[in-house]
Parts: structure tokens; sequence; C-alpha cells
């Protein structure tokens, strides 16, 4: 299977937790701690889209230290998001 | 500049793509990241009135956007390995599949912009909304900007300029993976 494809289903599936953690917390299935946790789950969930779409459909693959360059710089960045989420 | 390593090759030969590309991608990621943390911020000031506003969303419509997207990017991954390998009629059927989803995401972000003008929301109803509409309204006219170049690059079908535009594209679907859960699902 072409590492597209790959990084295609595993987009797919991350979406679908994303998307199923954010509904348990609307439904109220997850509420104080779990519920901010469901969050903290969420953004590391977009966070490893956002690396699978750089790696896999922009090939940073193909070149590590530029890989390495932009997950250095994206996990700060998630630090940060992650960070103003809690703060509130 | 680019300085030249003891072989005479730069370090941004190693990119995939051209380095203006990059550039582009490197220009857009920095503008939608201030955005995205400025909304984080100063939903600090509000956050009953940001969770209120945000339950006006349409999370599903913009959970089925997010699969439409990723797939779109799929497809036109597929169509620049195509045209790589001298596929031209298929990456032309990749790439114009990946822009026919692209329109799909104009069309449900259309309808959910239409839904928030029937209940009379707009920039300014609360700034939780002027974030929203600023953000994936800007969104919104970079998806379609990468139709048009998604279909420009199908028509001509060269390596290079295939994979120049597709670059474009996975930017926007790399853009939307950090906007759907910031804006739609974060409580």
């Amino acid at each position: 299977m072409a590492q597209v494809t790959k990084a295609w289903i595993l987009l797919l599936a991350l979406s679908g937790a994303s998307t199923a953690l954010s509904v348990a917390v609307m439904r109220g299935m997850l509420t104080g701690t779990a519920a901010t946790l469901g969050g903290v789950a969420i953004l590391t969930l977009a966070w490893a889209k956002a690396r699978t779409i750089l790696n896999a459909y922009l090939r940073l693959d193909e070149a590590p230290a530029f890989r390495r360059g932009f997950g250095l710089t994206l996990a700060l960045y998630a630090l940060l998001l992650l960070a103003l989420y809690l703060a509130g | 500049m680019t300085q030249p390593t003891d072989t005479g090759r730069s370090p941004f030969d190693d990119l995939p793509g051209d380095l203006m590309i990059w550039v582009l991608i490197v220009s857009e990621l920095l503008v939608f990241g201030a955005g995205l943390a400025a909304f984080l911020g100063v939903r600090l000031t509000d956050p009953a009135g940001f969770a209120a506003a945000q339950d006006h969303l349409h999370r599903a419509a913009a959970g089925v956007n997010t699969l439409v997207l990723v797939t779109s990017g799929w497809l036109a991954a597929l169509g620049a390995q195509a045209v790589a390998a001298g596929r031209v009629a298929r990456s032309r059927a990749l790439l114009t599949a990946a822009a026919g989803l692209g329109v799909v995401f104009v069309a449900v972000k259309w309808a959910e912009y239409a839904g928030k003008a029937a209940q009379g929301i707009g920039v300014e109803t609360h700034p939780f909304f002027t974030f929203y509409y600023l953000i994936t309204g800007f969104h919104a006219a970079h998806v379609a900007a990468g139709i048009v170049v998604l279909v420009l690059v199908a028509i001509r079908a060269r390596p290079r300029e295939v994979e120049a535009g597709t670059a474009f594209w996975h930017m926007v679907d790399l853009v939307w993976v950090l906007v759907f859960p910031v804006i739609y699902l974060l409580r």
C-alpha cells in the first residue's frame, strides 16, 4: 500500500477519534477533568494529523533535516495552543 | 541566501518541490497559526461566551468537511505521483477529483454560513464569530484558490507544476486540521 494511502487512512481514523471525543464532551459523557483531558486529546490528535500531512502528503519524510525542523516547530506551536486551552 | 555545501548542493535541494512554494506554505502557516493562537487568547477573557457561541456551529458538517479535505489531499498526492510516473491521464483524473471534493468543501461551508446568516449571526455578534468568520472565511478563500490551482495544473499536467499545485493544496489541508479542532471542537 502506498505511503500516502496509509497516511489517508490514519488521517480518517484520527479525525474520527477527535470528533468522537468532542461528541462525548458535548453529550456530558466527559465532565470536569475528564472533559479537559478530552480537549488535550483533541489537540494531540490535531498535532498528529498535521505531522502526518507534513511528512506524507508534503513528503518531508524524504528530507529528514526539514522534517525535524518542521516537527519541532509544530510541536512547540501545539504546546502553545495547549497552554492557552488549559489556561481557560 | 542559500549557501552551497562542499558538494555544490544547497541544503534546500532536499526539500520536495520548489523552495518558493515552501516559503508560501510557511508564511500561510504563520498567518493562520497567529490567528488560532489569538482566538484561544481572546477566549480566555470570556470562556463561557465562547462556549455558548460555539454551540451555534454545525460540528457534524465541519467533521464531514474534514473527511472531504483529507480525502481530497490524498487524491492530489496520488495525482502528483501519477504525473511523476508519466501517467498523465490518471493524474488529470485524480487532480480533477481532488478539485471536485474542494468544491464539496466550499458548498458545505457556504451552507454553514447561510445557516448562520439565517440565525442573524454576523461578524459582530460576538468576538467568537469575528474570529470564526475571519479564520474560516480566509481558509475557504484558500480552498477556492486551491481548486483553481488544481484545475490549472491538471490541464498542464507537468510534474513540476503538479508538485507545486498539490503542495499548496496540502497546505490548505494542513491548516484545516488545526482550524477544525480549535474553532469547532475545543470546549
